[in-house]
């Protein structure tokens, strides 16, 4: 049985609708529920169509290394462009990363569902359920996980048509887009910017998946569009919040963009926030497996076994080390009610770093290995 | 590593006495070993006008009685020339050498003849050629279109296939599978059309069955899917030759049995499940509204009675204040969980499915009346189960049975359960759970190493024209791209445009 368990074998390459399924799912991640909250004003529109632009600047220089030979070969492309030493450093700092990552989007969305759902459940049994998902979607193997980007985009895009009567009276407050130039820049804002940069980020683990997707020509294109979209959604969800609540009473509500939901009338079900909050754990479940994957991968270029099968008991003692780290913040560290915890506003800084160095470091590492030759 | 070794050198012992047993001559003695006890066999012996002796060996419950005499018993015996063989007018005489071979065209129809003065074998095949007529399909049924279904035999079915596709490129290969069955299986395809990493896929995944007895289509793909332990069949299973001519155009492969009036279609997708013949006799509108009837009632069925137990067990919230109401006055009496109450309902519905299924029709018919009325009423009035519950149980019992495909039918009441299971756990997280799962079980499924999930994932949006809705067949010029096809435009022009 375990000779058949692969989950790093590639039949086919991915084409420009995964990579841009892939890039907008992964930057609609658990901050886009929280972020309206922390941007409060109406001027902050302006905030995430710039850090939007900012983003795909950063997407122009990601596809220079994404379109490159060196990510053709996975991680030999690494290795070729640094070193099997620095490699596995990198691989380490991986590790760190995206288990930071799959816990803050995992007790995230715990957490929604505990407050909105279940709130007598105890978390640890809805951690159990989304892990053991999780696994068995990533024990399909990479490939497979990846074509499940495209079910996710399509079971949920058209979540964002449900704010529609957000947008128009008696709902709508239009005095409430106002004022659109501030008056003042605080230190809030710059961390709301920061918050956005932070929520795009994402499409820097691209560059774990380099023999599966392709073809060069199609990769910037899919990204672009993957980050427009996002960026159109996030305007969309931060303009309805304003129209609902106002700026004043926007920072006051936890979950904003939840908790509007709560409030459409529906012929059939009421509550409809409770259906949508079960449909989006599908790109929730897709990411946290694509992530045990990398995870999974990065632990073994850190441990020196790249070359070695892939088995079941590895694999499947690398979820459950993740899941007992989970359990334990959840435990005792994780504080519910709070938004920003420590842990949310660690991923967000980690999340603004990474989107911010992966790319720059892996196009100068290029120019500088091309210098040398 | 010892008994490693000793078994090796039995293994090779028993390879040569095969091999020995394989290649020893046929001789009556043989023969007549071979068929003791078996008080079918006869073996005959005769002389020709020239006073040749031969004997004939045969099974008479095989062979076609009638023929043999005129055939073969009567030009023998009149035959004046020194090879008598040569009088039999028969067409299909094959000279023999080895015992299996004897007992392998005597198994399959064949009269053994031999010259005793040559001691030459030779076998006429003189099949008993018993067969039922062709007849209306009973499990695809359709309103339009042609009636005609396969039979148990193959070269019928062949034939019916070959007559709808009149062209040199299809091709028909053939097998054998299970080692006493001995089952002929034709494997057809057109070439130029099918993609040959395909074909060759399922050639090998055929050659490698390895089995005593493959009675009929579905043991054959038990042994070919890719996927053993899903509730979803990788192939499609057809008894019309017009869907398996259809298949065979757009580039798919047909697997024909001997003994089954069951042809199998590969490789499919899930899609394919929902999709009936008469799809493409409808106006297009109709049959992309039909089409769409179908995948709801498959959803329906899966999720709502899981629907039911989670709304009334987790969040009573979500139902609107006058269903409440109504809800409310049916449960106030009841002795159960919405969970048992659900599971005792679906549980005596699959029962009755069952019942009327396995009984004569008429005795079904009955059935269903006391089955849909007697015991829903009685269920209501006694206090076991809610109005509301049984008007659910009959509209999803409806619902399963809008999908085409009798095996689909089947997997979703399964699925039922286990949604059932997972709402009464969680909730509505519970089912979304279930279709999530079962969304990324079909994304992990393949039909020959081809993705079962297509053309949603991978996506291919060229085959959204036959996917959900059916687009006018003009606008269809392309084959699916999933299939691969060597030729991918169905229209003359664009064959230049490749």
């Amino acid at each position: 049985m375990s000779s058949r368990f692969r989950l790093f074998d590639r039949t086919a390459v991915m084409g420009s609708g995964y990579i841009f399924a892939m890039v907008n799912r992964m930057q609609m991640l658990y901050y886009v529920l929280i972020l309206p909250k922390h941007l409060i004003h109406p001027y902050m529109m302006a905030g995430i169509l710039g850090v939007g632009f900012l983003s795909q600047i950063n997407l122009l220089i990601l596809a220079k290394y994404l379109t490159s030979n060196y990510f053709v070969l996975g991680y030999r492309g690494f290795v070729q462009l640094f070193s099997e030493k620095v490699v596995r450093l990198f691989a380490i700092l991986g590790i760190f990363f995206i288990l930071i990552k799959v816990i803050v989007t995992t007790l995230g969305y715990v957490e929604i569902v505990h407050q909105f759902m279940f709130p007598s459940m105890k978390t640890s049994w809805l951690i159990f359920v989304l892990m053991a998902s999780g696994f068995y979607i990533a024990s399909q193997g990479m490939e497979k996980t990846i074509r499940l980007s495209i079910i996710g985009f399509l079971a949920t895009i058209w979540v964002i048509l449900v704010y529609i009567p957000y947008f128009l009276p008696p709902i709508a407050e239009t005095h409430h887009l106002y004022p659109l130039v501030p008056g003042e820049v605080s230190l809030h804002s710059w961390y709301g910017l920061l918050m956005v940069w932070s929520a795009l980020s994402g499409p820097e683990y691209l560059v774990c998946l380099g023999p599966w997707i392709g073809p060069k020509e199609k990769i910037l294109k899919g990204m672009s569009i993957g980050n427009a979209l996002s960026v159109f959604e996030y305007l969309v969800l931060f303009v309805a919040c304003l129209l609902y609540y106002g700026s004043p009473y926007l920072e006051k509500i936890s979950f904003p963009v939840v908790n509007m939901i709560r409030y459409l009338q529906s012929p059939v079900f009421e509550r409809v926030d409770l259906i949508l909050i079960s449909l989006n754990m599908i790109y929730f479940l897709y990411l946290i497996a694509l992530f045990l994957l990398c995870l999974y991968g990065a632990i073994r270029i850190a441990a020196g076994r790249i070359n070695i099968k892939t088995n079941r008991k590895g694999f499947l003692g690398s979820v459950i080390a993740v899941f007992i780290c989970m359990l334990i913040i959840n435990g005792w560290f994780w504080r519910e009610g709070e938004e920003l915890n420590v842990w949310v506003t660690l991923q967000l800084w980690l999340g603004a770093i990474t989107y911010l160095l992966v790319p720059s470091v892996l196009v100068i590492a290029m120019r500088w290995k091309r210098g040398r030759s | 590593m010892f008994r490693k070794k000793k078994r090796t050198a039995a293994n090779q012992k028993k390879n040569e006495e095969k091999n020995r047993i394989t290649h020893e001559a046929v001789t009556l003695d043989l023969l007549k070993q071979v068929t003791a006890k078996m008080d079918d066999a006869e073996i005959v012996q005769r002389q020709t006008n020239n006073g040749v002796s031969f004997s004939l060996v045969y099974i008479q419950t095989l062979i076609d009685k009638e023929r043999l005499n005129e055939a073969i018993i009567q030009p023998l015996l009149q035959s004046k020339e020194q090879t008598f063989i040569q009088g039999i007018s028969t067409c299909s005489v094959l000279r023999i050498h080895a015992i299996e071979e004897a007992k392998e065209h005597m198994l399959f129809g064949s009269v053994l003849i031999h010259d005793h003065e040559k001691n030459e074998w030779w076998a006429v095949k003189l099949e008993n050629s018993l067969s039922r007529a062709i007849e209306n399909s009973e499990t695809e049924t359709i309103m339009y279109g042609p009636k005609d279904s396969f039979t148990e035999r193959i070269e019928q079915n062949v034939f019916m296939i070959r007559r709808r596709l009149p062209v040199t490129e299809l091709k028909a290969e053939k097998f054998q599978a299970g080692s006493n069955t001995k089952t002929q299986v034709q494997m057809l395809y057109i070439e130029g059309i099918a993609n040959p990493d395909i074909v060759e896929i399922a050639r090998e995944n055929i050659s490698k069955v390895n089995f005593d007895l493959i009675l009929e289509a579905s043991n054959l793909s038990a042994f070919m899917d890719d996927h053993t332990h899903s509730l979803f069949p990788q192939f499609m299973q057809t008894d019309r030759p017009d869907s398996c001519a259809y298949s065979l155009g757009l580039g798919k492969i047909i697997i024909l049995l001997n003994n089954t009036p069951f042809a199998l279609i590969a490789p499919i997708t899930f899609f394919h499940l929902f999709q009936s013949p008469e799809d493409y006799v409808h106006r297009w509108v109709i049959a992309s509204f039909l089409r769409s009837l179908r995948y709801f009632s498959f959803f329906i069925a899966i999720t709502l009675i899981p629907l039911y137990v989670a709304l009334t067990t987790h969040h009573y919230q979500m139902i609107p204040l006058q269903i409440l109401y109504v809800l409310m006055e049916s449960r106030t009496k009841l002795p159960f969980t919405p969970f048992w109450e659900s599971v005792i309902m679906l549980v005596i519905i699959e029962i009755i499915k069952e019942a009327s299924l396995r009984m004569p029709t008429k005795t079904s018919q009955t059935i269903g009346v006391i089955g849909g009325i007697v015991i829903g009423q009685a269920a209501v009035e006694a206090g076991f189960a809610s109005k509301v519950l049984i008007v659910l149980v009959g509209i999803s019992a409806i619902a399963c049975f809008l999908v085409p495909n009798y095996l689909v039918t089947k997997a979703t009441t399964v699925l039922q359960f286990l949604i059932l299971i997972l709402a009464s756990f969680l909730g509505i997280l519970g089912i979304a759970f279930g279709l999530i799962l079962l969304l990324a079980h079909l994304n992990g499924l393949s039909s020959l190493k081809q993705p079962f999930f297509a053309p949603v994932a991978p996506l291919y949006w060229r085959d959204w024209k036959d996917l959900f809705v059916r687009a006018p067949l003009p606008w269809a010029k392309l084959r699916p791209e999933y299939l691969k096809t060597v030729k991918k435009w169905r229209v003359s022009k664009g064959e230049g445009s490749e």
